[in-house]
């Protein structure tokens, strides 16, 4: 599964679960999520919670930050990372 | 909770953000001019109205010349030279010695971060060498530095270490000693102890990743916005924000709430000019605080208020413990995590204050405050979890109902609880409510418009940003021209000569914000400080705080020292006859009949006019030598204004006493003042000559001491205050306490509803107490003289009709209450912490004094003695 593959799967989960009804074209892979105000801290557990059941890893206390899940693509980009190891 | 979407361009790549920091285009170096530019109204703007400390003014004018010079520096340079102007700062704050100890320490504990061990070695480390600080914070060990580097050194590692650590731990990349220098010594922390707690990681990732300029105009756009919040803190705290024990009708409460937690407005505007400050030299951090105000539930006030806060107990409390929790479920979890972080704010709240101002305050109400906090948002995440609130990426509805509900109604609550946290005690705080049930005509109009005009702001989402497309702002929406606007706009309004002719009153006004002065209430606590230990360090307001720690720790109450005697009388204590000491730097002389006076004899010498002053301590003379205070200075000055040809000669006799209030001058008169056999009797008291009569009072009653008087006794029994002397509980309420004493508890009235009950009665004591000194001193041959002076205040006192009610009483009254006015006060008083006249204030007084008994020679039927003096003040 490639970062395009889970970037699509994330903004589907975010569409569906925190932005029922909004123009999914406004949820760019860059648009920030959590310094942007959209998750708080229960939607990023939920997201969190997401991520580690569709792809089968443990986020860690400090993983759970802006710098890895601030963007779909920076979401991607951790999530690719992390299934590697 | 909207998005607040891009405001700006996106994140730029790594190529692109080097091109982008440096200045190449002119547009670019004109933005640099202009920002600078506004810096110097921001500079003008902080003398203007005196804002914050001396070391905050030349803090900014580093930071404003240092701006253009680091902005056109190459890339590579800026970091360390904004190190070096960090440290630079220090010096300039503390001088060469205590500069150089501050950043020792500091750099001390950068280094036992860096050892090369574990950081399970390391943690234990930096925890033995924090008790170690902690030890000399306290002054249990001599160091070579001065104990005010404390807060602020305190400030720059007591939370930030963790998080540099957490980085150490987790960040992939090593910090260079450029950026940990700058991180940990950053410039405006120099001025700041109350700072906010920046992220390590945030505050390395967000440097320089958009086009500086960008990053400069929004750093103004937030300097503007804080100095415009300090301002409006001002006007809040001295025109506003009242005195708790003070709060008469429904009015007075609702003013109150309101004020109390609008006076969180001088930490937004700290934090705003903090981080405003930093984005001038390429560190875009994030808003400290978002519409606080607008908070639509408690989650969303947690959210919202002290943002920096949040993110660090979310990143190293929160978190850590959902991960931990979350074997026992999600909900547990959360719960648990939630409970936990605000256990902890609590905690380090009272940590953070014992490095800023000593002690390790665990009161009650902090407790109380945060305890609810949680409750409510715990109850407001189970129910987001049940119900997710909703969010939107574009515009909303213009205006809501359910919004402008939810707002207010958090907001109501926020001000209850937040007035829970300000007040002395729970007791103190149930006082307040007392007041809910006085409406006066007016209340509930006012009530009205408050909530309605509250309504109609809060309906509208404010945290909405349309998506950004191509097209630019129109000019006025362009940060550069809203921060100019509302910095000239700043500076108009504090050039008060351009609108006085027409607008004397709002002039007026704006002139009592462009001084540094204490509220009534502090004015007062402050006044109290003189006679008894303010150990209520972290209650203090900022203001206040930064008189008391001026002063000197010898600098005590009369009441500590061994010119005191206590008495088990309606005087309650006196000065020790024949005692001699230092007071507050002097020499104090008591005579043998327990005057602060050389002594006297008993017998009224042949052709002499004798003066009995009586007062409290500016009568004694607090912090003046033995023969400086004002009655000698008025004695010298009449023997020597006398006449010639007169074999008049005066005599004046210092009655006075610290901390005396209006009663007891009227018991030491009857004692021992009359039997002097004065021709005059000065009774000299201050504007706020309430405050001192309530303690005395209270302590009477409490004590169960007599009170010789019985028409104030009379007063005092109609109050219901006897209640207090009892061995029982401290219960409030009347009805609380039947109920108590029904089930068999004894009880008595606690002391701060014994206050407020007197308080209501206070006028009718005042009144009581100046018609007997004034009939007392009559029926004994003598002329009454009331005296209005005050302390060398920054502004004249209100007066609230005490002269007119001494001269109703049968006073002849001098009033003094504006000597002080048009003079340079910091020459006549004894220092920033004391404002008692000093040996030069007291002269100036005596002056006063003469002119006016000259005025009144008939009067104090002064037949010879006086002559005219031309030129008199």
């Amino acid at each position: 599964m490639d970062t395009h593959e889970i970037e699509t799967a994330v903004r589907e989960f975010i569409l569906q679960e925190f932005l029922p009804g909004e123009d999914p074209a406004q949820l760019t892979s860059t648009l920030p999520l959590i310094t942007g105000r959209i998750l708080d801290s229960l939607a990023t557990l939920k997201l969190v919670a997401f991520l580690e059941d569709t792809y089968g890893f443990e986020f860690a206390a400090h993983e759970v930050s802006a710098a890895n899940l601030d963007t779909i693509e920076l979401i991607g980009s951790f999530v690719a990372v992390r299934r590697q190891k | 909770m909207t998005a607040k979407g891009s405001t700006s361009a996106a994140p730029l790549g790594a190529a692109d953000l080097r091109a982008s920091t440096q200045i190449t285009s002119r547009e670019e170096l004109w933005t640099i001019v202009v920002i600078t530019v506004q810096l110097a109204l921001a500079l003008l703007i902080v003398h203007a109205f005196q804002l914050e400390s001396r070391t905050f003014f030349h803090v900014m004018v580093l930071a404003a010349v240092g701006f253009p010079f680091h902005a056109l520096l190459p890339a590579r340079l800026r970091l360390p030279m904004f190190a070096l102007l960090s440290l630079a700062s220090i010096v300039v704050a503390f001088g060469a010695r205590d500069g150089f100890f501050l950043i020792m320490l500091g750099l001390v504990l950068i280094g036992l971060c860096h050892l090369p061990v574990p950081m399970a070695v390391r943690v234990p480390l930096l925890l033995v060498t924090a008790a170690l600080f902690a030890v000399w914070r306290m002054e249990l060990l001599p160091a070579p530095w001065s104990v005010a580097i404390w807060p602020i050194l305190a400030s720059m590692f007591m939370f930030r270490l963790a998080l540099y650590l957490h980085a150490l731990k987790h960040d992939g990349q090593r910090p260079t000693p450029a950026r940990t220098l700058a991180y940990f010594f950053m410039l405006p922390n120099t001025c700041f102890p109350l700072f906010p707690v920046v992220d390590y990681t945030t505050f390395t990732n967000t440097y320089f990743d958009r086009g500086a300029t960008q990053i400069y105009e929004t750093g103004m756009r937030w300097i503007a916005r804080g100095l415009f919040h300090l301002i409006l803190y001002r006007f809040v705290y001295l025109h506003l924000a009242g005195d708790p024990t003070a709060l008469h009708t429904l009015g007075d409460l609702v003013q109150f709430l309101l004020a109390t937690f609008l006076l969180y407005l001088r930490v937004s505007g700290q934090f705003h000019l903090i981080t405003g400050t930093l984005h001038l030299f390429g560190f875009r951090l994030p808003e400290t605080h978002h519409l606080y105000y607008l908070s639509s539930s408690f989650t969303d006030f947690w959210r919202r208020i002290n943002i920096y806060w949040k993110d660090f107990m979310m990143k190293l409390v929160y978190y850590p413990s959902y991960f931990w929790w979350r074997r026992w479920g999600g909900t547990t979890a959360i719960v648990a995590a939630t409970i936990t972080v605000f256990l902890l704010t609590w905690l380090l709240h009272s940590y953070q204050w014992f490095w800023l101002r000593g002690g390790f305050p665990l009161a009650p109400q902090d407790g109380l405050f945060w305890a609810i906090l949680a409750v409510l948002v715990v109850q407001g995440s189970l129910r987001e979890l049940k119900q997710p609130r909703r969010r939107t990426l574009g515009r909303g509805p213009a205006w809501s109902a359910s919004l402008a509900v939810r707002t207010v109604a958090t907001f109501t609550v926020i001000c209850v609880l937040w007035s829970l946290w300000s007040t002395e005690s729970v007791a103190a705080w149930l006082m307040i409510w007392l007041a809910a049930g006085n409406v006066a005509p007016g209340d509930l109009w006012l009530l009205g418009v408050l909530v309605l005009g509250g309504l109609l702001v809060a309906g509208r989402a404010w945290s909405v940003h349309p998506t950004p497309d191509a097209s630019p702002h129109p000019f006025y929406r362009r940060p550069t021209l809203q921060s100019t606007a509302l910095l000239v706009g700043l500076l108009v309004v504090g050039t008060t000569d351009l609108y006085a002719w027409s607008s004397p009153r709002l002039a007026a006004v704006v002139a009592s914000l462009q001084r540094s002065t204490l509220s009534a209430r502090d004015a007062a606590l402050k006044h109290r400080g003189y006679y008894e230990n303010l150990d209520n360090a972290s209650r203090m307001s900022a203001n206040l705080w930064s008189v008391q720690a001026a002063r000197p720790r010898h600098w005590v109450g009369l009441s500590s020292t061994a010119a005191w005697r206590r008495r088990d009388d309606f005087l309650g204590g006196d000065l020790q006859p024949g005692a001699r000491i230092v007071f507050n730097d002097q020499p104090l002389t008591v005579n043998r009949w327990g005057m602060r006076d050389r002594d006297r004899a008993l017998e009224k010498p042949k052709h002499t006019y004798r003066i009995a002053v009586l007062g409290p301590s500016h009568v004694m003379g607090s912090a003046v030598a033995d023969g400086d205070t004002f009655s000698d200075a008025l004695e010298r000055r009449l023997n020597r204004e006398a006449d010639q040809k007169s074999t008049i000669r005066y005599e004046v006799l210092n009655f006075g006493v610290a901390g005396f209030s209006l009663v007891q001058q009227l018991a030491m008169l009857e004692e021992r003042a009359l039997q002097f056999r004065p021709d005059a009797v000065f009774i000299t008291d201050s504007s706020g000559l309430n405050g001192p009569i309530l303690p005395h009072l209270i302590n009477v009653v409490a004590s169960r001491t007599t009170i010789p008087y019985p028409e104030l006794e009379a007063i005092i029994g109609q109050t219901g205050v006897r209640a207090l002397a009892g061995d029982g509980v401290p219960a409030p309420f009347h009805s609380v306490r039947s109920l108590l004493n029904a089930a068999g508890v004894r009880t008595r009235m606690p002391f701060h509803e014994a206050n407020h009950r007197l308080r209501l009665s206070i006028d009718d004591v005042r009144r009581w107490t100046l018609r007997r000194l004034a009939e007392v001193t009559r029926q004994h041959g003598a002329v009454p003289v009331f005296v209005a002076l005050d302390n060398v205040l920054e502004s004249p006192a209100v007066h609230r009709g005490v002269l007119e009610e001494a001269a109703a009483a049968g006073f002849i009254v001098f009033n003094l209450l504006d000597v002080w006015q048009g003079r340079e006060k910091d020459s006549l008083r004894i220092g920033a912490w004391d404002d008692h006249p000093n040996a030069a204030g007291y002269r100036v007084v005596a002056e006063h004094l003469v002119t006016l008994m000259q005025q009144s020679r008939a009067e104090l039927r002064l037949t010879e003695g006086l002559r005219d003096v031309p030129g008199s003040p």
